[in-house]
């Protein structure tokens, strides 16, 4: 089915940001995968909402011009109809259920439809073939990964058989072997014909599907490409407007000259290292030994069942003053050997032990982790005592001064990920784990992350960061553990081993 | 009867425990009953003497223990009679005015934990799309339904918020129990809701996106994989439950 849409303007009426649509026009023709890239905040997202009908039905807002699905206007159809012909894939897996359970999921969608329910059952067992889902049946979705979720989602939209999918950045919280299972699914769908929207930062996944990439700037489609078109054009081209890189293969020669300095950026060095804030004494557990070379931590176990450990670790070394990547599939317990080191989760002894040796993990959704009703109040939540002066030193490490008297809330993603960075560090902490800061993130906001914790490690504190992001840890890391089944399979340097990270991560080895 | 596959069962049943229970479905009661069964039990709760809540807590906690949860009927039981005996107790003796709010508290759990139990099963047990089919084969509109499903989809949703950030602040050193929170309670109480209230709204909004852009809407007629139906399981808890009202209604 075709997608037109035809000098579009849209602005939203009850929102600040000016993902602001000017005049558009995109045509999309059926059987095609098209890929709208762009940096945050362009209006891609606001383009997949007006072909999945959220816009005009959902989000309020004055639109100007006409969406057609094949010859029908989707401002004459409703939501239900729409939905019979569009199948939509959102980012978030956390929230794009509406049943607590994968086999009701996989209904849903035909019930809803009003389908007979024979029929109903002869569909799911079909996309239950087609998509390998035998062992997610029955399950709570409480209880599925991330990834898992996510095939879950498009399969229930699959089974009610649309012709036009969108997906909203679905490989945001995926790691790179689940990735590679939503490039397949991807490539089945446009081998039955149907037509593919996906908006996206990362392309290298879509390389052998893709038709065509769309770049939007400014609420305007400002360049179209094919995939080899945009390679021809070079990494840096590519990187230069905030695309992740297209070929995992070559991401080692493009990062080789970036990467080499770690320890080049010490400007930042006396705002972090607040000596009032050390913590004078060494718990049991935690030995700082050969001259604060490493910290040590032992004795990390977790497990519900006495026979399946989830973690089982003895001993975890990470070099201080460094920043270590923490890699493995989903599953693999990276969370939480996280938690475990954070004193979240495990016995009360290694908690307490956890209490005493100052480790604070940045999660994933900073949300949670932000109570108060300024900047300044969660800084100076954690410490003790409450000291303004340095927090505002701490604040001022950040770039975050000017933003002290503001609502956590009303800050970007990014600052918000800054001020929880700002309350670990003033509570005293000196190891600081992150549950992937990178997720979902164009290029240039990678960038600035990395840099924040570059200048972090090089103030001195220690950082475990959990990440599928090859790109980032090239970037910024120097030593990386892998773990598989709760357990550290490998652990080791990366300059000089960046080839084997690699295929490692794509699962070529 | 037995079904060898459990389409969907219920959100709340995702709160009691990381393992998926093993349900005997033969004992599993229609949405309609379990509603006549809610119905019953607050209605004696609030009219009748508790000797007949009491005959609809047997009723709920044999159900209970034929959907495996033994553990929450242990409980009950024990957190129930203790608080019947030291009511018993105290209730003749002079105690002054915190002796009388503690009085007041265990009474009221002596007469509400009856129709918790019940209420426990119903919620527990019942599933989505059951109670949707149920409700539409009853000709109640999906405009009353609808909300009340999602109301349902949100609990769970909710918890694990709340538990996300009830580690966040452990890890700032923010408990229920030390002397911050002792100093300023209403304070900690913002910590806790302010976050939980930003991503709920957030998380909300972004579920009723999936659910409209999956075709839920009031004016499509929906079907259910489900089978849904009365079977003898449901007669029998009929029968019981008129049979409790007449006597009740008999004797007063």
């Amino acid at each position: 089915m075709n997608i037109s849409l035809k000098n579009i303007s849209f602005s939203y009426t009850d929102s600040l940001d000016d993902a602001i649509l000017k005049n558009l026009n995109l045509e999309i023709r059926s059987g095609e995968c098209v890929v709208l890239a762009g940096e945050s905040g362009c209006g891609k997202t606001t383009i997949s909402k007006l072909i999945n009908g959220l816009i005009p039905h959902y989000h309020s807002g004055t639109m100007d011009g006409d969406v057609l699905l094949g010859d029908k206007n989707t401002a004459d159809m409703t939501l239900a109809e729409i939905s019979r012909v569009v199948g939509s894939v959102f980012q978030n897996p956390r929230s794009q259920f509406f049943n607590i359970d994968t086999d009701c999921e996989l209904a849903f969608g035909c019930e809803n439809l009003g389908m007979d329910p024979e029929e109903i059952k002869q569909r799911v067992e079909n996309v239950v073939q087609e998509f390998h889902l035998e062992h997610l049946l029955g399950r709570s979705i409480f209880n599925l990964s991330g990834g898992e979720k996510q095939k879950i989602a498009c399969a229930s939209v699959s089974a009610t058989g649309p012709e036009i999918f969108v997906l909203d950045e679905p490989s945001a919280n995926l790691d790179l072997k689940t990735i590679e299972d939503l490039k397949e699914i991807v490539s089945r769908w446009k081998k039955a014909g149907k037509t593919v929207v996906i908006v996206e930062h990362r392309l290298y996944y879509l390389r052998d599907v893709v038709d065509r990439i769309c770049y939007v700037k400014d609420g305007q489609i400002a360049y179209e490409w094919t995939l080899a078109e945009l390679e021809a054009k070079g990494p840096a081209y590519a990187s230069s407007l905030g695309l992740r890189c297209m070929n995992l293969e070559m991401l080692n020669a493009a990062c080789h000259s970036v990467n080499r300095h770690p320890r080049s950026e010490t400007e930042g060095i006396h705002y972090f290292s607040c000596s009032q804030l050390r913590r004078d004494h060494q718990p049991r557990d935690v030995i700082a030994s050969k001259a604060k070379q490493s910290i040590i931590f032992s004795n990390l176990t977790f497990s519900y069942h006495h026979k399946h450990p989830i973690l089982d670790i003895d001993c975890l070394e990470l070099p201080c003053g460094q920043i270590t990547a923490l890699i493995g599939h989903n599953g693999a317990g990276k969370s939480t050997l996280a938690q475990v080191l954070c004193g979240l989760q495990g016995s009360w002894r290694q908690k307490r032990a956890a209490r005493k040796c100052g480790t604070y993990l940045i999660m994933q959704d900073v949300n949670h982790q932000l109570f108060t009703e300024s900047v300044l109040d969660e800084v100076l939540l954690g410490m003790k005592p409450q000291d303004e002066k340095l927090a505002l030193e701490i604040l001022e490490g950040l770039n975050l001064k000017q933003y002290a008297d503001n609502h956590p809330m009303a800050l970007s993603g990014g600052q918000k990920q800054r001020v929880a960075i700002g309350s670990g560090i003033s509570s005293g902490c000196d190891v600081v784990v992150f549950d992937e800061p990178t997720s979902g993130l164009d290029y240039r906001q990678m960038l600035a992350v990395s840099a924040t914790l570059k200048k972090l490690a090089a103030s001195g504190k220690t950082l475990l960061v959990i990440t599928h992001d090859p790109e980032f840890i090239l970037n910024s890391c120097q030593s990386v553990i892998r773990m598989e089944h709760g357990k550290i399979v490998e652990q080791y340097p990366l300059s000089g081993n960046e080839n084997q990270l690699i295929k490692m991560m794509t699962g070529k080895l | 009867m037995t079904i060898n596959k459990t389409w969907g069962f219920s959100p709340l049943a995702a709160l009691g425990s990381k393992e998926q229970q093993s349900r005997n479905l033969a004992f599993a009661l229609d949405a309609r009953t379990k509603l006549f069964l809610a119905l019953a039990a607050n209605g004696m709760i609030f009219t009748a003497p508790l000797v007949y809540s009491l005959l609809m807590v047997a009723v709920a906690s044999i159900l209970l223990l034929l959907e495996g949860k033994w553990k929450f009927v242990c409980t009950f039981f024990f957190v129930y009679l203790s608080a019947g005996f030291f009511f018993g107790q105290v209730k003749n003796l002079d105690i002054g005015t915190s002796g009388t709010i503690i009085l007041a508290s265990l009474f009221l759990m002596y007469r509400i934990m009856p129709a918790c139990a019940v209420l426990y099963y119903v919620i527990t047990t019942t599933k989505v799309n059951e109670f949707l089919a149920c409700m539409s084969r009853m000709h109640i509109l999906n405009k009353v339904t609808i909300p009340l499903i999602v109301m349902i989809r949100f609990f769970p949703t909710v918890y694990d918020e709340a538990r996300a950030i009830g580690n966040a602040m452990r890890m700032r050193g923010i408990r229920l129990f030390s002397l911050r929170t002792i100093k300023n309670p209403v304070a900690f109480l913002e910590y806790r809701l302010v976050p939980l209230l930003v991503s709920i709204t957030k998380i909300g909004d972004e579920l009723s996106i999936a659910a409209v852009t999956r075709g839920l809407s009031t004016e499509t007629k929906r079907t259910c994989v489900a089978d849904i139906g009365f079977r003898w399981v449901d007669f029998v808890v009929w029968a019981y439950c008129i049979a409790v009202i007449v006597m009740f209604l008999y004797r007063s």
